[in-house]
């Protein structure tokens, strides 16, 4: 991709992955990704907002030959993950007189990362202004959006503000700017259930700063850039909040039928009785659409067969996965089969101390295919999570 | 019972058990939205270590002279 004019004097010059299909080694992107950088140009001096993976070395530094840019006074590290710092070093080779702008927390990871020398680095306090000459930048700390290191950029003079991960979706896009809302809403929705998440209430109060600002344009270093009306703002105001919906995930392993059976049972009731109902088989699931559905869900039902006498790996890994999410689920349970010794329940649970608040249902485990006393018991548990989610006034 | 017992005015450190980071209730965690002088009671239960994000439950009291 070209650099781009964002505004007078600030230019977009990231790159677009379009074929990545993998992050963090963890989590699919079934639209790719993009690492945003930007260069704002004051009057006096120049500042360079975050860099790129370093395999897309080569278009950053394209990018930045396009701008009238000559020399980069300060390199600001908003988030010292690679993906945004991974080119650090290779702007300081080229632009030796650079000073990198980072929190204090950014300050370590930079060093323990990239093994930056002491007196490169200089670290800006929460509020802390820096003057580019017609341009202002004001820094704001946001641990936690997605590291301890997060910070947030602000140009007074343009009404932008530079929230690195914060309000991003992994989505490769020829558009610098969003129009659609219907094309970022999932992707965007996927990144915090998979990033954000874990960290929601950090989420929420950082959301509240944003929302003082007077702002044109939301430059995120995902995916492109936010215009008025601020819509993922709302969502972000949804997505943290502590309200649950009416929706319940199943998620489900099975190896001959019988715990399938199960969820299978278990969806058409609930979903007769008025409950949204997600159902994943975890062989095959896309482990982020599993993410979006519990930033809302009220309700997780993990089923899981027996292989040898534990719970089956593909449930023990959603199982631990769920449990780094740490989804606001007010109630959880554990179904599934076994042959002979299974301790299911028990070795699950234990994977979930994140989800210590949210109540256990009963565990409802059956010995080989369901029976027809098996069925009576589910339809038992059907009955105590309606009554939950009717109590939880989410019935209509 | 002394008023120094109740633990909204427990002005002892606390310590993670994942990273051994100590909450100390003078400096508080201004970057976390604590305020100095907050006892570690007085924390919202959806704070998390500054370090490395531990839970509030992973913190345990340092009891002074333990």
């Amino acid at each position: 991709m070209t650099a781009r004019n964002l505004k007078p004097d600030i230019f977009a010059i990231g790159a677009i992955d379009w074929h990545r299909t993998t992050f963090d080694a963890l989590v699919p992107l079934p639209h790719g990704t993009s690492y945003n950088s930007y260069l704002v140009m004051g009057s006096e001096k120049t500042a360079l907002i975050d860099t790129v993976e370093p395999d897309k070395w080569d278009e950053l530094l394209q990018n930045i030959k396009e701008t009238p840019v000559k020399t980069i006074d300060y390199l600001i590290s908003l988030h010292s993950e690679q993906d945004h710092s991974g080119c650090i070093p290779k702007i300081l080779e080229l632009h030796p007189e650079a000073q990198i702008l980072t929190s204090p927390k950014g300050k370590e990871q930079l060093q323990l990362l990239l093994h930056l020398p002491d007196d490169k680095l200089r670290v800006m306090a929460d509020g802390e202004t820096l003057s580019l000459g017609n341009k202002t930048l004001t820094f704001m700390h946001a641990p936690w959006v997605h590291w301890p290191d997060n910070m947030f950029c602000h140009v007074a003079e343009d009404k932008v503000l530079f929230t690195n991960d914060f309000l991003g979706a992994h989505l490769a896009t020829d558009k610098l700017i969003v129009t659609d809302k219907d094309e970022v809403y999932s992707e965007a929705k996927r990144y915090f259930a998979e990033i954000m998440m874990p960290y929601r209430a950090q989420a929420a109060r950082h959301l509240e700063r944003v929302k003082t600002l007077d702002l044109d344009l939301i430059a995120p270093s995902h995916g492109p850039v936010f215009t008025k009306p601020f819509w993922i703002l709302n969502a972000y105001q949804e997505w943290t909040a502590d309200q649950t919906k009416n929706e319940l995930v199943i998620a489900y392993v099975s190896m001959h039928e019988s715990t399938r059976l199960m969820a299978n049972y278990f969806a058409t009731k609930l979903t007769a009785a008025g409950i949204t109902v997600h159902t994943y088989d975890l062989a095959k699931v896309d482990v982020g659409e599993l993410a979006i559905a519990l930033v809302d869900a009220t309700t997780l039902l993990i089923g899981a067969s027996a292989v040898v006498q534990t719970a089956h790996p593909v449930a023990v890994y959603a199982t631990a996965l769920i449990n780094v999410l740490r989804p606001k689920l007010s109630h959880y349970g554990i179904f599934g089969s076994f042959g002979w010794a299974a301790k299911i329940p028990e070795q699950l649970t234990g994977l979930l101390p994140s989800l210590a608040k949210a109540e256990q249902l009963p565990p409802l485990m059956v010995k080989g295919l369901p029976k027809e006393e098996d069925y009576g018991e589910m339809d038992g548990l059907v009955e105590i999570i309606v009554k939950k989610h009717g109590e939880k006034r989410l019935m209509v | 019972m002394p008023i120094v017992n109740d633990k909204a005015f427990n002005l002892n450190q606390f310590q993670c058990n994942q990273c051994d980071f100590i909450y100390d209730p003078a400096l508080g965690d201004p970057t976390g939205g604590i305020a100095p002088g907050t006892p570690f009671a007085m924390i919202p239960d959806t704070w998390v270590c500054p370090d490395c994000g531990a839970t509030k439950a992973d913190f345990i009291e340092i009891k002074p002279g333990s």
